[in-house]
């Protein structure tokens, strides 16, 4: 089954609001997802598609995007030979599967994750009076022009609960899949919740692919992650050349709470990852590293901000690009130290690989500090392969083309061989390191 | 083995070497000394293909080839090591595996299949009991956080591994402890045969008490200014370079 629901022409935010006033007619995702849509519609229409200065799109060309004619799609299932290409060994009774961002039972499996998960709907997710509350005010403050089409469009998505001290030994995968357009492009927008309890722990697994280019995937993750609690979140973007691919990551960090992100970006051709965290009792911890290779004319785009709001945190960030072709990166990344949030403890560090003269890397890496007892550092490199190590292993007889591939492997094994997960390790050496052999 | 013939080289406009020739033959280990600054390691790297360094003019001739036409991959390939003076550190480039990517390009090259990673492990297993090697060689990356003394033991290793026709080896005593520096040498010995030939770059007699030279050769301003038996480097020891710079 397959419908799309025509676009409208003319000015870019009225393309949005005409679309969601159809989406509106035919939605049937209940009274209290619906007055959520329209609480983000309004937020959108207040602030609108970024223009050229935009301080969170300086280094992003979002007219494409805001220019093209989307429309919404509504089918819902995908070749199950295409599923199972795309799960990773260890999650086969432990994934769920969104096509266009509506979760599709058959193809889903989540049988090992047993009753300490418990798997709903934004539907059921709200009927939680502080979760109604918490996304209502995470959508009034939503401060990304796209985060809040997300939430104007939003169905069903997925809510992930974790109860009390259960340690999830199984890893979840969740496979968005985009089917993109016959007919022109197609915006998805999948949505997660994911909340975990005291003490709780789990391992999630995103995958972002396309059966074909030209979509739209508009992503939002919400995670909470209560007191001695510990998510890790591993995203793999490996969407068609095609696509856009926009991702906000919400991130609510509680006493001793402990959040490890993994982002690797396969490149696409317009991906931005915007993370926000906010570290707002001691003993947070949130790590964030990523990776992306890039080649042709895709664009991969970082956009950070962690708030420590109390003392005694610590953030990690770590990022990797490798830039081919005429390929473009950006890291746009904060980290703010409230008053009072004393004894922080915060490094950031990226490094940008150039193998080509017309690549392009911005990096602005910044901290805005207002307590005096803390330990914060950034750093950012923007480099070509060392010519020293290069001469190095070609007296050793292997070629200047094979000692160039190991030495930009080995820039970026650094990030991958830290992910906590075995199969994606794998398939970031065959897929991102062949986007390498290729050059 | 190796023929140099007059040659001046160095990088850009400016001279290092002014003129150095010298003869190796198959069988012989031939020792060049001289002060800090004098051009052993250009001369070293100019052997091995630095794309830095220029020839200006003079030749070498390696088994009847042209030397200087190679790259440096091909050099390698076509038996020529370089053990360096300071070795880079290679971070996230397991050591095992950088040394087995290395064997088997010269394999390939020989027109012979390469080996998988248990049997080169046999391999480099033996060379590593040779060179009195600990496991973390194997399990380390390239040389990252070596000690100035462990990257040295790492290019011994390297060459014990490639088998070279021509090994330079650029002070590898230095950065040795005594003991280290027993056992390096022993290993060198060992890989020595009538069909290989070395040079060894020292400033130490110490090193030529456990590989005797047939020659040695002193650089001084980029030329050779004394070539003698083994007995030139006590007298160097003795005496230092003065007498010869002066006398000259
Ligand atoms: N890349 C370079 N750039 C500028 N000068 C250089 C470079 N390499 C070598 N030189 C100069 O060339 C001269 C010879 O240097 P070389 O390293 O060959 O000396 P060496 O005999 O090996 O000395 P040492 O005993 O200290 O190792 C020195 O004056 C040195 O400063
Ligand atoms: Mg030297």
């Amino acid at each position: 089954m397959s419908s799309t629901i025509a676009e409208s022409s003319n000015g870019a935010e009225s393309v949005v609001l005409d679309l969601h006033k159809k989406f509106i007619e035919t939605s049937q995702s209940g009274p209290d997802i619906l007055a959520l849509n329209r609480k983000a519609l309004d937020q959108f229409a207040k602030l609108k598609f970024p223009h050229r200065k935009h301080e969170m799109y300086t280094f992003v060309n979002t007219k494409d995007i805001t220019g093209a004619p989307f429309s919404l799609k509504t089918k819902s299932s995908s070749p199950q030979e295409f599923v199972k290409q795309h799960v990773y060994a260890g999650c086969e009774h432990s994934h769920l599967t969104l096509v266009n961002g509506i979760l599709c039972s058959e193809l889903s499996d989540a049988t090992a994750l047993g009753t300490a998960v418990m798997v709903g709907s934004l539907t059921d997710a709200v009927k939680d009076e502080p979760i109604k509350t918490a996304l209502q005010e995470s959508i009034e403050q939503e401060n990304d022009v796209f985060a809040s089409i997300n939430s104007a469009f939003m169905t069903q998505g997925i809510m992930i609960r974790v109860g009390k001290d259960k340690q999830i030994e199984a890893p979840l995968q969740i496979l968005n899949i985009s089917t993109g357009g016959e007919s022109g492009p197609v915006m998805t927008v999948p949505r997660i919740y994911v909340h975990l309890e005291p003490l709780s722990e789990l391992k999630i697994i995103v995958k972002y692919v396309g059966e074909e280019g030209n979509y739209f995937v508009n992503s939002v993750q919400d995670m909470v992650v209560e007191e001695n609690a510990s998510l890790t979140h591993i995203q793999v973007q490996a969407d068609s050349t095609d696509a856009w691919h926009f991702s906000k990551n919400r991130v609510h960090l509680k006493r001793d709470s402990c959040y490890r992100g993994y982002q690797a970006t396969n490149g696409a051709r317009l991906v931005r990852h915007h993370n926000e965290a906010w570290l707002s009792e001691p003993g947070a911890g949130l790590e964030l590293s990523g990776v992306s290779v890039l080649v042709d004319d895709e664009q991969s785009h970082q956009f950070i901000r962690v708030h420590h709001e109390v003392e005694h945190c610590t953030s990690q960030q770590r990022f990797k690009n490798i830039i081919n072709h005429r390929a473009r990166a950006s890291f746009d990344g904060t980290v703010v130290v409230n008053k009072g949030a004393q004894l922080t403890n915060s490094d950031q560090l990226i490094n940008n690989l150039m193998l080509s003269d017309e690549g392009h890397a911005d990096c602005k890496p910044n901290l805005m500090i207002f307590a005096d007892d803390v330990k914060c550092a950034h750093g950012a490199t923007v480099g070509q392969l060392d010519e020293g190590q290069l001469f190095y292993l070609r007296t050793r007889g292997l070629s200047e083309a094979v000692a160039k591939e190991i030495l930009t492997q080995s820039f970026a094994s650094s990030i991958i061989q830290e992910i906590p997960f075995a199969p994606v390790i794998e398939e970031l050496n065959q897929t991102l390191l062949k986007k390498l052999k290729a050059n | 083995m190796l023929e140099i013939k007059d040659l001046h080289a160095g990088f850009e406009e400016t001279e290092i070497l002014k003129g150095i020739s010298l003869s190796i033959n198959k069988g012989e280990t031939h020792a060049i000394m001289g002060p800090n600054g004098s051009g052993k390691s250009t001369l070293a790297k100019i052997l091995s293909g630095h794309p830095a360094y220029e020839v200006f003019s003079g030749e070498v001739v390696f088994e009847g080839k042209n030397l200087l036409e190679l790259s440096a991959e091909d050099r390698s390939l076509a038996g020529v090591f370089m053990g360096f003076q300071y070795p880079v550190e290679i971070p996230g480039v397991n050591n095992a595996e950088f040394l087995r990517m290395a064997y088997n390009a010269r394999l390939v090259n020989e027109g012979k299949d390469e080996v998988d990673p248990l049997d080169f492990d046999d391999i480099l297993q033996e060379k590593m009991n040779l060179l009195g090697m600990e496991n973390k060689y194997k399990e380390r990356n390239c040389n990252d956080g070596f000690s100035g003394g462990e990257k040295k033991k790492n290019e011994i290793l390297q060459m014990a591994i490639l088998k070279p026709a021509l090994s330079v080896l650029d002070e590898t005593d230095s950065g040795l402890d005594i003991d280290a520096l027993r056992v390096v040498a022993n290993g060198v010995n060992k890989l020595n045969n009538e069909d290989n030939a070395l040079i060894l770059i020292t400033h130490y007699q110490r090193l030529l008490d456990y590989i005797k030279p047939d020659f040695v050769h002193v650089l001084s301003h980029g030329k050779i200014i004394k070539s003698g038996g083994k007995e030139l480097a006590h007298e160097l020891e003795a005496q230092g370079y003065d007498w010869l710079t002066t006398t000259n």
